[in-house]
C-alpha cells in the first residue's frame, strides 16, 4: 500500500511544481508578456464553464470527433476486410494505401475548406479522411493475421464465406482493430480541433483561434487546459473501451496460473 | 508464379491507372476546385522548381529538421532520466500525460502569443509538439528492458555509462525508433499548422494563401508537394531505421525460425 502512496504524493508534488514555475515565470521574468499567471487561467476556466457557448463547442467537437471516428471505424473495417480476404484487391490497393498513409489530413484541409467551406461537415471529412485509413491498414493486417486452422476448420464444418467472414475472420482481427482504434480516438479529437482552428469549422478549436486572434490569453490558456483535459479522457476512455470489448481475446485474457 | 507476377503488376499497375484516370477525368474540367492534372502540373514545375524553392521549401524544411532534432535529442535524455530515476518518473509522469493530452497543433497559438509569428515560433512549436511521442516511448521501452538482462549487467559489474549505452539503449531502440517516427509524423503537421495560422512563407502558408486567394491550380501544388514531402519522409525514415536496427530484425528472424 505504501508503495502506491509515495508515485501518487510525489506526482502531486509534480503538478505542484509545475504550477509554481509556471506562477514564478508569469509574474517573474515574464511578467507584461502574453502568459497569464495560472491563478488568473483557472479562473477563466471557471468563467468559461458557466457559458453555454462554452458547452455548446464543447459538445460540437466531441461529436464531430466521436461521430468521424465512428464513420470511419465503419467505413475502414468493411473496405480492410474486403482487401484483406481477396489477394488482387490487397496487392492493386496497398501500394496506394502505404503512399497515402504517411500524409496527414492537414495536408487536404485547404482543399476540403475550399470545396466544403468552413462548416460542420468539413471538420466531418476531415476527421474521416484522417481516421478511416489507419483502420483499413490494421483490419488488414488482422485478417493476414487470423488463424488459418481456424478458418479452415471453419470451411470443413461448411461454413460458407459470409459466415467464415463474420464469426472467424472479423473476430480474429478484432486485436488489430482495437489496437487501431486506440491510435485514431485521440487523433480523432486533434484533428476536429485542427478542423476548427485552421479550417474555421466549429467547436473548441475555433474558440481558441478566436481568443488568440483577439489577444484574450486567458480564454486561451484555459481552453488548452480543456483541450488536455479532454485528451486524457480520450485515451482513458479507449483503452477501458478495448479492455472491455476485447476481454475475450486471448491476447486480452489474463493469464491464470 | 505467374498468379504472384500477376499480382505484382496489378501493384504497379493501379497508382499508374489512378493517375492516368484523374489526367484523363480533369483534362477539360471547368470546375474550378478541381482544374487539369495538367494544369496543376504546370504551376507545381513554375512554383516548386526553383523560384520557391530556397526561400520557401528548404524554410520549411529546416525548421522541420531543427524542431524535430531538439525533440528527438530533449526526448530521449529526458525519457532515460524519467525511467531510470524513480523519483524524477513519479513526479514527471501526470505532468507528461497531461501535455501529452494536448493536441499538437494547439500548442501553436500559445507560441505565438508568447514569441510572435517568427521561425522561433515554429521550431519551438514543432519541438515542443514532437517530443512527447518519443519521451514516452523511451520511457516504456526502458521500463520493459529484461530484467535478466539488467541482472546480468549488474553482475557483470558495467559501469553506469556502459550501462546505459551498451544495454538499456539497444535494448529500448525498438522501441524509440518507432516513438520517433510518430515524433516525425507529427513535426510534419505541426510544421504546416505553425506556417498556415501565421506566416506567409513557407509551403504550408503558400498553400493556404493560394486558396485563399482563389489561386486553385497553386493550392492544388502545394498539396502535392505537401504530400510527396509526408511521405518521402518517412520513407527515408524507414530505410534508416532498417538499417540501425537490422541487429534487431536479426535477432527476431532468428527467434522466429
Amino acid at each position: 500500500m505504501k508503495t502506491q502512496i509515495k508515485p501518487a504524493a510525489v506526482g502531486a508534488l509534480g503538478i505542484a511544481g509545475a504550477l509554481l514555475l509556471w506562477q514564478y515565470l508569469a509574474t517573474g521574468p515574464m511578467n507584461g508578456s502574453a502568459l497569464p499567471a495560472p491563478g488568473h487561467a483557472i479562473a477563466e476556466l471557471a468563467a468559461l464553464l458557466a457559458t453555454g457557448t462554452f458547452w455548446a463547442d464543447l459538445a460540437d467537437t466531441i461529436l464531430i470527433a466521436l461521430g468521424g471516428l465512428a464513420i470511419s471505424a465503419v467505413a475502414g473495417i468493411a473496405a480492410g476486410l474486403l482487401i484483406g480476404s481477396f489477394a488482387p484487391v490487397r496487392y492493386a490497393t496497398m501500394a496506394v494505401l502505404e503512399f497515402l498513409k504517411p500524409i496527414p489530413p492537414i495536408v487536404v484541409l485547404p482543399l476540403v475548406v475550399l470545396v466544403l467551406g468552413p462548416t460542420a461537415q468539413m471538420s466531418w471529412v476531415l476527421v474521416v479522411i484522417g481516421c478511416a485509413l489507419p483502420i483499413v491498414m490494421q483490419t488488414v493486417a488482422g485478417v493476414h493475421d487470423t488463424d488459418p486452422v481456424a478458418r479452415d476448420t471453419a470451411r470443413s464444418y461448411g461454413m460458407g464465406h459470409a459466415e467464415i467472414l463474420l464469426r472467424v475472420t472479423l473476430p480474429g482481427a478484432m486485436p488489430f482493430i482495437g489496437t487501431a482504434m486506440r491510435v485514431a480516438a485521440p487523433a480523432a479529437l486533434v484533428v476536429a480541433v485542427v478542423a476548427g482552428l485552421l479550417g474555421g469549422g466549429p467547436g473548441l478549436g475555433q474558440s481558441i483561434y478566436q481568443a488568440q486572434a483577439a489577444g484574450d490569453f486567458p480564454v486561451l490558456y484555459a481552453l488548452v487546459l480543456v483541450l488536455g483535459l479532454l485528451g486524457l479522457v480520450f485515451q482513458g476512455a479507449t483503452r477501458l473501451a478495448e479492455r472491455r470489448l476485447l476481454h475475450w481475446h486471448e491476447s486480452y485474457r489474463e493469464v491464470v496460473l | 508464379m505467374k498468379r504472384k507476377a500477376l499480382n505484382w503488376s496489378l501493384g504497379v499497375a493501379t497508382p499508374v491507372l489512378l493517375v492516368a484516370a484523374w489526367w484523363a477525368a480533369s483534362a477539360n474540367s471547368m470546375n474550378t476546385f478541381f482544374p487539369p492534372l495538367s494544369a496543376i502540373m504546370v504551376r507545381f514545375r513554375e512554383l516548386w522548381l526553383f523560384d520557391h524553392f530556397g526561400s520557401d521549401i528548404l524554410l520549411s524544411l529546416r525548421n522541420l529538421l531543427l524542431g524535430y532534432a531538439v525533440a528527438t535529442v530533449a526526448g530521449v535524455v529526458i525519457g532515460f532520466v524519467t525511467a531510470l530515476v524513480p523519483v524524477a518518473r513519479w513526479a514527471l509522469d501526470p505532468v507528461i500525460h497531461f501535455l501529452r493530452g494536448i493536441p499538437p497543433v494547439a500548442l501553436v497559438p500559445i507560441f505565438i502569443s508568447l514569441i510572435g509569428f517568427g521561425i522561433e515560433m515554429r521550431v519551438a512549436s514543432i519541438a515542443l509538439a514532437a517530443l512527447f511521442p518519443t519521451l514516452i516511448a523511451t520511457v516504456d521501452g526502458i521500463r520493459s528492458v529484461d530484467t535478466t538482462l539488467k541482472d546480468v549487467s549488474s553482475v557483470y559489474r558495467l559501469s553506469r555509462g556502459e550501462k546505459l549505452a551498451q544495454v538499456y539503449l539497444p535494448a529500448a531502440g525498438p522501441q524509440i525508433a518507432s516513438g520517433m517516427q510518430v515524433s516525425l509524423q507529427v513535426a510534419f503537421i505541426v510544421m504546416i499548422a505553425s506556417e498556415m495560422l501565421g506566416s506567409s512563407e513557407g509551403i504550408g502558408a503558400m498553400t493556404l494563401l493560394a486558396q485563399q486567394s482563389f489561386m486553385i491550380p497553386d493550392m492544388w501544388a502545394g498539396i502535392l508537394l505537401l504530400g510527396v514531402i509526408g511521405f518521402g519522409a518517412n520513407l527515408v525514415f524507414e530505410l534508416l531505421k532498417n538499417r540501425i536496427l537490422a541487429w534487431h530484425a536479426g535477432s527476431r528472424r532468428l527467434a522466429n525460425s
